[in-house]
């Protein structure tokens, strides 16, 4: 098969510019969040290095995702999903444990963290169980679906990793969404939905219930589990309008700001770009969510749309809880935020979903010309 | 591979697509209106946050004022002292390092829980949290070496007083001990594990003694390590304070009590200034400092000795016959010709009663220098009894008895001057005359303390001031009031004093020194009634049980050249005084009159 022009014509240029500007906007804003103050002076981890490393393999994922037709990546999606699966059930036994958790499988020069893949294996399974017909979801295919996706996030919470569980249904549940529900469905899960709380609640760690209690009431225990999110809006709040400047963050440098790499990286940006700066991230965010969005309506079968849907929440789960997190709207849950925060499989998978995307918005044209 | 294609082509369902660009537009107005909520609308605020964040303020311990003695002996001062905290950020395991902390201490670990749960709240997670106050310093080399295995633990270095003599200036230095719930809040200065005075001279000097503690200003990171320090206020070292106490004559009467209970008075006549203090016996303040264990407490506690008790201003006793000065005094106001003679043929009788004097075929006719020579007790009954008890009473109050002396420590006890109104009150009966008499030879109701007793001997000796006695060196003499004698009556006094020790038949002989001139007037406290009618023999001083055994009393003063002391001893179940306080005066008065001194 001879490369066909059209391949790059139709390209989502959008996207890979704006996916490009968010990761250096991330990498550069690492290189201030990795300086901390000391006594010789400023000094510097090196966790941006890192992060450019995990771009370049990322982008290799990338290109993986995107040379594969993305209809042969839906062939794959089953014997992907149970490989996933098998990944999963191999943790609690062969796992390590690393801060208590156990979600990783040791390959010796690596640590495979079955449940990022997961998050792929889920998007390509649901985007295919739901891309069968075309009529609005009705029960027995929306149970079939959501059994299907329980098995392996049954398996993530027992790592236990909330985050990653919680990110993996969303995303099923904003694919189901976009292609719409039957009036019935959709009554019974708005219902459902409210009943359901006092339920998890139960099922909750009472660490993650006090999560929620400290996110309900922040100054209760201002020294202990509020601590985070008190000193990360400090962080944000202090940059004011025009923000402390690059590297000019005190709190975070100072170490105030907990996790200021990972989760709470946003708010090293907050302090030192300000306002003006966090409304130009927030108009990249947007942006790169409607480059995304493009391809899940110009798409052309349903398929395509609907595994850029998948990717398309994926995406904006993570800004809004990570967000909603550190601003101090939501409780604290592990999720990282794309591109900003640190994260070497999180970056992977990123650039592999993207890869995805880009690999439906390039073979548009493969339909105009049967 | 076929390619399955919609009929009539794929179109993406409509509501989705809106609901995808309604969430994009949703998630640009949550966060757009957070961000302005948090960085404009109150930035200002969290700005102001953030450097409170950073730039701590600390508080620098200003070093507690030194007390020395009056020749620069050095009697308190601040050492180091090793505590063990726990850091609780840094800490990976908070009950297994409380185990380990109750291994090394001693110190039950349900005791470390609690102090741990006590002071959480009021400690930052990055500050040490103290569990083990004090740690002994071969114990500190172990955890030191051991440290590396324990993350959080951190030896926090806190200066504590240190009483160099330990018991022997206790009752004058009292002691220092952590703040409490109640001193943390009056003084808004004071930090949890501050030491404030809590007795003796350290509580009522604590202003002077205190300072100022500094302020450094910290830049810091959350771990609290620190860069550009800055002294925003230095501190101030609290004053240094010197005692009028000689440390020397100090040691010297201590231990000349030996095992015995009891007070000593060293005072300056002319300056109101106490040379000597003793109490006895005494404990170590130094117990207090370093935080007392409950055990400890008890221990000091029920001690049937008392040792907490200062007996030269806490305890009262009957004055005995050195009461018999003061009577002689008033006597002399009320216009008694000392020649005055009264006849002494063993006892006295009123009404139905017999009042018996100590020499038990009498003195004898005798006047007023040799009733007080000779401690002859029915002169004075029949004497005083002719005055009255509300003169008694009035004359005594002149003196300073019934009131405290201020001279400067707390919880000093004023005695009792007793009278007909008191009398009715407490007992609501009225004075009996029997109580006259025998309130005139120090016995009945009156309780004084040595120190009150100085002071009344001291003003025969300084032209009649009553001064307020002092522990400072520096400081006017205060006078309290002039005292109603005048300058030949106090003189005949004195001279009635002087020949208690050099006469032939003195009671004081024991003082006898040479180059010197020494009066003194001896007293024995009855500590348990006699019933005055019977005919029983007394019980010789061996037969009796230490507890019912009399308080031994020696007042006096001395002179030599310029040099001019008063010294009273009181010795609890001594027995008599000449014989038993005597020996302890004469050891002050041999140092203080020692020609190799200096």
């Amino acid at each position: 098969m001879s490369f066909d022009r059209r391949l790059l014509t139709h390209m989502n240029w959008g996207l890979i510019l704006f996916t490009a500007i968010l990761f250096g906007v991330g990498v550069l804003n690492l290189y201030s969040a990795s300086a901390f103050m000391s006594e010789d002076g400023i000094a510097l981890g090196t966790f941006y290095q890192k992060q450019l490393v995990w771009g370049l393999v990322g982008m290799g994922g990338m290109l993986l995702a995107m040379v594969i037709d993305y209809r042969h990546w839906r062939s794959l999606a089953w014997p992907m999903f149970i490989l996933t699966v098998i990944l999963l059930a191999m943790v609690p036994i062969a796992g390590k444990t690393i801060y208590g958790a156990k979600r990783w499988i040791s390959l010796g020069f690596f640590n495979l963290q079955p449940s990022e893949i997961a998050k792929i294996a889920a998007i390509l399974i649901a985007a295919k169980l739901l891309a069968r017909n075309a009529k609005p979801l009705e029960w027995k295919e929306f149970l079939q679906v959501l059994a299907v996706c329980a098995v392996p996030a049954v398996f993530i919470l027992k790592q236990p990793d909330l985050g990653t569980t919680l990110n993996m249904l969303l995303n099923v549940a904003g694919i189901i969404l976009f292609r719409g529900l039957s009036k019935g469905v959709f009554r019974t899960c708005l219902v459902a939905f409210p009943v359901c709380l006092p339920v998890a609640w139960m099922f909750m760690k009472d660490y993650q219930r006090q999560r929620v209690l400290t996110f309900l009431n922040p100054g209760d225990d201002p020294l202990g589990a509020g601590y985070h999110i008190i000193q990360s809006q400090i962080a944000i709040g202090s940059g004011q309008l025009w923000g402390k400047g690059f590297l000019g963050g005190t709190q975070s440098q100072l170490r105030f700001l907990p996790e200021k790499h990972t989760d709470f990286a946003i708010a090293v940006f907050g302090e030192e770009w300000g306002f003006v700066g966090c409304v130009i991230l927030l108009v990249l965010f947007c942006c790169f969510l409607f480059a995304i969005f493009n391809t899940a309506r110009d798409a052309k079968d349903r398929f395509g749309s609907f595994l850029a849907a998948g990717v398309f929440f994926y995406f904006f789960w993570q800004f809004l809880i990570n967000m909603g997190m550190v601003m101090g709207l939501m409780p604290v849950v592990g999720i990282p935020l794309p591109f900003i925060s640190y994260g070497g499989s999180a970056t992977l998978v990123n650039f592999c979903l993207i890869g995805l995307v880009l690999n439906v918005s390039m073979r548009r044209f493969v339909f105009k010309t049967n | 591979m076929s390619i399955h294609l919609d009929p009539e082509g794929y179109q993406p369902p409509k509501l989705g697509l809106i609901l995808l660009q309604g969430l994009v537009l949703l998630l640009f107005f949550i966060f757009f209106l957070r961000f302005w909520f948090l960085q404009i609308h109150k930035g200002e605020d969290f700005a102001r946050q953030a450097r409170e964040n950073r730039l701590r303020q600390e508080r620098v311990y200003a070093p507690r004022g030194l007390l020395r003695a009056r020749g620069g002996e050095l009697l308190a001062e601040n050492r180091p002292a090793y505590a063990l905290g726990l850091v609780r950020e840094d800490c990976k395991d908070v009950a297994s390092t409380i185990a380990q902390v109750s291994h090394w201490t001693g110190i039950p670990v349900e005791k470390l829980w609690a102090k741990y749960f006590k002071d959480k709240p009021r400690i930052k997670p990055f500050e040490p949290l103290v569990l083990a106050p004090d740690i002994p310093f071969e114990l500190l080399a172990r955890i030191e070496a051991n440290r590396m295995l324990w993350p959080g633990l951190e030896i926090v270095v806190r200066p504590r007083r240190y009483y160099l003599q330990g018991p022997l200036f206790a009752h004058i230095l009292g002691y220092v001990a952590e703040a409490n719930e109640k001193e943390l809040e009056e003084n808004s200065d004071l930090a949890l594990g501050d030491a404030v005075g809590k007795q003796g001279l350290e509580i009522v000097l604590e202003d002077r003694l205190r300072g100022n503690k500094g302020l450094r200003q910290l830049e810091v990171d959350v771990m609290g390590r620190d860069f550009n320090r800055k002294m925003v206020v230095e501190p101030e070292a609290g004053e240094s304070i010197a005692l009028s106490i000689d440390y020397n004559l100090q040691r010297i009467a201590s231990e000349a009590f030996g095992a015995q209970a009891g007070g000593l008075v060293v005072m300056n006549p002319d300056t109101g200034k106490l040379l000597a203090l003793v109490t006895q016996p005494s404990f170590d303040n130094n117990a207090f400092a370093a935080g007392l264990s409950n055990k400890q407490w008890a221990q000091l506690r029920d001690d049937p000795f008392f040792p907490l008790q200062n007996r030269v201003i806490q305890s009262v006793y009957p004055p005995g016959s050195v009461w018999k000065v003061l009577m002689a005094g008033l006597l002399l106001k009320e216009g008694i010709d000392p020649k005055e003679t009264v006849f002494c043929n063993g006892e006295y009788h009123l009404g139905k009663s017999v009042f018996r004097c100590w020499k038990k075929h009498g003195h004898g006719k005798i006047d007023m220098v040799r009733a007080l020579v000779e401690s002859c007790d029915v002169y004075f009954y029949d004497m005083i009894n002719r005055i009255g008890i509300d003169k008694v009473e009035a004359f005594a109050r002149a003196y300073g008895f019934g009131e405290q002396t201020g001279l400067g420590l707390p919880h000093e006890r004023s005695g009792l001057v007793p009278s007909r109104e008191w009398k009715r009150k407490r007992f609501g009966e009225p004075w009996q005359g029997g109580e006259t008499v025998i309130t005139a030879i120090g016995q009945g109701f009156t309780l004084v303390s040595p120190v009150q007793v100085s002071c009344f001997i001291a003003s025969l000796m300084n032209g009649g001031k009553l001064l307020q006695p002092s522990l400072l060196m520096d400081g006017e003499p205060v006078v309290r009031r002039m005292t109603p004698l005048d300058a030949d009556q106090r003189a005949l006094l004195l001279e009635a004093m002087r020949q208690t020790v050099e006469g032939p038949h003195g009671t004081a002989k024991v003082l006898r020194t040479k180059g010197a001139i020494l009066g003194g007037k001896t007293g024995t406290a009855q500590v348990v009634k006699l019933k005055l009618k019977a005919n029983d023999e007394r019980r010789s001083f061996e037969e009796m049980e230490y507890w019912e055994r009399d308080h031994a009393w020696m007042a006096s003063w001395g002179t030599k050249g310029d040099d001019r002391y008063v010294v009273v001893c009181m010795l609890e179940h001594g027995g008599h005084g000449g014989s038993a306080a005597g020996p302890i005066v004469k050891k002050v008065y041999d140092y203080l009159f020692d020609e190799e001194k200096e």
